[in-house]
């Protein structure tokens, strides 16, 4: 067909020079800002019992576990945030048990192997698990992130929230998909 | 890092107006680099912490892999522009496009039959009107036959539509010829939104029966496909005198849509259509149109503040407008066979768009576009085109800067160059100016020049006499009417100044002027006669009229209670179009306008309970003037002013079924919209139908 239009040809050679001119690829940059920002709403939306604060005013920790995808956007955006007297602090490491003081931990993709390993060692913890890991809350945690057309969904698993002892607010449960664990995945 | 201050109560503002209901959407990928609402995106590393103001419903709503990197409420873009939401579709119980787009107050809607429609921004709403671009998922639907757009195939499964934009006002200088007047963008959803079955089915009184079904699923991991088909079936409208109008009509349609998100940086769109329509042309016969288009477009993000998009798409339609039988009458007239008038459309577009950031002030969007159309017409009958094959190419490019001038200030400087066959170049530049003047009030300014490029119609039209063998020494002329290789582009200065304002948590309004200046307008001019050329044939196009229209378009909502909302629209228009001086034109000026002078609607949305919402929308439209053809001379009808009202009662028994029942023109039982006034206008009846709706 490009022989009858030259003119598109020239077109088209010329847009794949545009796209294989070297570009700084940020593309995931939203996404993940718009991903801290769903972290705090999680951490508005979720009632912790008593126990799970040392005393009154010490922080609110989130967990990061594995390779942190976030780049600057959780400092970005959680940074000199406070939920009642608790001020939000973000805590990365490589092993859960560092993150098992934490109210809430972000399970990175890099830890997909090991879901069930690090949902054991928060047993009865009163922390709110959430990844990116497909089915997440269906394998026990609490919650996960998918994408449909592009925007960013969660899936939220009451089951293990009552198992935390944590209370999840109606509004999150309203918004979010809700899921059951699976037993396959036991 | 400290956000501008009006950026920061923007987004208060925002959220709250999300969650009090006020429709609120984010610009689809298109519009988003095109009308590029300055002031709405913060500096990119302000970015992340402008989303910790955003609520829970915000953030799930917002496209992650979007070129608007930051939300984009439409209504900070400096146009008059509204949009129609799939709920809006859906609560407002219309059952097509066209009854969709009465949903706009913008625009002039008015149906001409059962089948046709008359719809137009901001005045020059004439027989075969053609200063409106019209655009589904990126395909330019007019016909470059007459510059008009054939609304009664302009079709889609509404439950899949996501939004219709509807912005009045040029719009050359990014989607150049035809965007005189306005510009509507349909977009369809995703294929990735559509998943799993829906299905519906109805039928009333005048939409007699009606059925789709659509289903999506994935074809790989991120990659989604949705297919439907749909038909139905219109019962006739009927005559001033109460017989029927014989103009009911069927249509079928099917297609697919393939969206991949394989990667965050590219998004993948693969679609298609096919349609077949058939219809009764009162006595003369039945029109059939078919046709088919695919598009592929590709949209790759290189960083958040840089993308691109290519687009590629073919159409092809088919039109075959029946002609009555002419007996000849010996030795002067040779008459007429009954015969179709046959149009077959092909175009290829190819379509490129790159937008990026340049320094601390700049955001640019540029593109470059080539289309082939390659028309055949032919005809046994008195309407002919010469040449009837016709290929035509039209390139074009252009480029936009959006410049920051300060905190509250936004200067958007573009010019679209177009080459067609007919006229050569054509320069579509605009200016727009936007302040913020505080997070809840916007005032815009806007100068435009557009153009509406010829159309086989102005250039090779040929409606034939028949006349043959005059007696001597008379001539007869061979055309009663001739488009002429002469005609040039009609052309718009348009100024357009716009306010709008949220008031309070529960209300907004807005409201656009506009003031436009016509040149070369089309008129019609006769061929002088004498002793022996007795006839003034015939009539030829040239580009005699000019003058002004203004007026303005003001709507608003009030969220009254939760569950009620009421929506008010109200447009004056003034059209001041006259013949140039020492011109004529055989129609008196009058052909061009047929428009209401004012228009009024109100609408209200109320949710009786938690699952049942009954929608109620009145319009008022003022009379307009008609003239009776295009060359029969200055003769005008008027069509009389008239209220009327339709309504919705939509009851959701649960999540997989839905019933509804919608009444159309409820006030009386049948009213004349538009057309020359006589015996065989067709009046528009009182409709009902009900409809099933099933989701799984």
């Amino acid at each position: 067909m490009f022989e009858r239009f030259p003119f598109g040809r020239c077109f088209c050679l010329f847009c794949i020079w545009l796209v294989l001119s070297p570009c700084e690829a940020r593309a995931q940059t939203k996404e993940y800002q718009v991903k801290a920002a769903f972290l705090l709403n999680f951490a508005q939306f979720v009632e912790w019992p008593h126990a799970a604060f040392s005393g009154r005013d010490v922080p609110l920790c989130i967990g990061v576990l594995g390779d942190d995808p976030f780049g600057p956007a959780l400092e970005q955006i959680l940074n000199g945030e406070s939920i009642g007297n608790h001020k939000l602090t973000i805590r990365r490491a490589k092993r859960i048990e560092e993150l098992t003081s934490c109210q809430i931990v972000f399970v990175c993709s890099s830890e997909h192997n090991r879901i069930q390993e690090i949902l054991a060692k928060l047993d009865f913890h009163p922390v709110v698990t959430v990844s990116e890991v497909a089915d997440f809350a269906k394998q026990g945690g609490t919650i996960n992130f998918y994408r449909e057309q592009n925007k960013v969904r969660f899936e939220i698993s009451t089951a293990s929230a009552l198992k935390s002892g944590v209370k999840i607010s109606s509004q999150l449960l309203r918004l979010g998909k809700i899921v059951e664990p699976s037993p396959n995945h036991k | 890092m400290t956000l501008p201050v009006f950026w920061r109560q923007f987004l208060v503002w925002w959220q709250q107006a999300a969650c009090i209901g006020l429709v609120m959407v984010e610009l689809p990928e298109l519009n988003a680099q095109q009308t590029n609402a300055p002031g709405s995106a913060p500096a990119r590393d302000d970015g992340a912490a402008a989303y910790k103001k955003l609520s829970l419903e915000d953030l799930m709503n917002l496209d992650v892999t979007s070129v608007a990197k930051t939300p984009q409420p439409y209504d900070r873009a400096p146009a008059a522009i509204q949009v129609i939401t799939g709920e809006d579709i859906e609560r407002s119980g219309a059952s097509s496009i066209p009854e969709a787009l009465r949903l706009a107050d913008n625009l002039e809607v008015a149906q001409v039959n059962a089948h046709d429609w008359a719809i137009s921004a901001r005045g020059f709403n004439a027989n075969l009107g053609n200063k409106l671009l019209v655009l589904m998922d990126g395909r330019t639907v007019y016909t470059p036959l007459y510059g008009g757009v054939e609304w009664n195939v302009q079709d889609y499964l509404l439950e899949d539509i996501d939004r219709i934009e509807v912005i009045s006002g040029p719009g050359g200088t990014l989607w150049g010829a035809n965007a005189v007047n306005g510009v509507i963008n349909i977009t369809t959803k995703s294929a990735a939104d559509t998943q799993g079955l829906y299905m519906e089915a109805g039928g009333g009184s005048e939409l007699q029966d009606f059925t789709g079904v659509r289903y999506g699923g994935t074809l790989a991991s991120n990659v989604y496909f949705r297919v439907y088909a749909k038909y139905f079936d219109r019962n006739s409208e009927i005559f001033a005198d109460g017989n029927t109008a014989s103009d009911s009509w069927g249509m079928g349609q099917g297609g697919f849509r393939v969206d991949s998100e394989a990667s965050p940086q590219n998004h993948l769109t693969l679609q298609g259509d096919f349609y077949s329509q058939g219809e009764d042309d009162g006595s003369t016969g039945h029109e059939k149109t078919s046709g088919g288009n695919v598009l592929g477009r590709w949209s790759h993000t290189f960083s958040g503040d840089s993308d691109m998009s290519l687009q590629l798409y073919y159409d092809r339609t088919y039109l075959s407008v029946p002609f009555a039988a002419s007996p000849a009458a010996p030795p002067y007239y040779t008459g007429f066979p009954a015969a179709p008038l046959v149009d077959e459309l092909d175009t290829y577009d190819l379509n490129f768009q790159h937008h990026f950031q340049l320094g601390e002030r700049n955001n640019v969007v540029w593109g470059l576009g080539y289309r082939f159309t390659h028309e055949v017409d032919e005809d046994l009958s008195v309407v002919r085109f010469s040449p009837p094959v016709l290929d035509q190419n039209l390139y074009s490019g252009f480029v936009q800067d959006e410049i920051k001038l300060h905190e509250k200030l936004f200067l958007t400087l573009g010019a679209k160059l177009e080459h067609n066959d007919f006229t050569g170049f054509e320069l579509e530049p605009s200016a727009r100016l936007q302040l913020n003047v505080t997070d809840k009030q916007m005032f815009w300014a806007a100068a435009s020049r557009a153009v509406r490029t010829p159309s086989r119609y102005d250039e090779d039209l040929e409606v034939v006499t028949g006349l043959v063998n005059p007696p001597h020494p008379y001539q007869f002329p061979t055309a009663f009417l001739e488009g002429s290789p002469n005609f040039v582009s009609e052309t718009v200065i348009a100024y357009e100044l716009g306010y709008r304002a949220q008031l309070g948590a529960k209300a907004s309004a807005s409201i656009s002027t506009f003031y436009n200046d016509y040149h070369d307008l089309r008129s019609v001019s006769a061929t002088p006669t004498n002793a022996t050329y007795t006839f003034p044939y015939p009539d030829i196009f040239q580009n005699n009229l000019e003058g002004d229209t203004y007026g303005f378009e003001a709507s608003a909502n009030y969220q009254i209670l939760d569950g009620w909302r009421l929506h008010g629209g109200y447009d004056l228009l003034k059209e001041d179009i006259h013949v140039k001086p020492g011109s004529v034109d055989v129609d008196g000026a009058l052909n061009e306008t047929a428009d209401p002078q004012q228009q009024f609607s109100l609408r209200s949305s109320v949710d009786l309970l938690r699952n049942v919402e009954l929608d109620t929308m009145f319009r008022w439209v003022d009379k307009l003037t008609m003239d009776s053809s295009p060359t029969g001379g200055p003769i005008a009808g008027t069509v009389p002013s008239y209220c009327e009202m339709d309504a919705r009662l939509g009851w959701r028994v649960n999540k997989h079924l839905e019933l509804s029942l919608v009444g159309q023109n409820l006030l009386h039982s049948h009213h004349v919209e538009y057309g020359f006034p006589n015996s065989s206008k067709e009046a528009i009846e009182r409709s009902v139908y009900g409809k099933i709706s099933y989701h799984w």
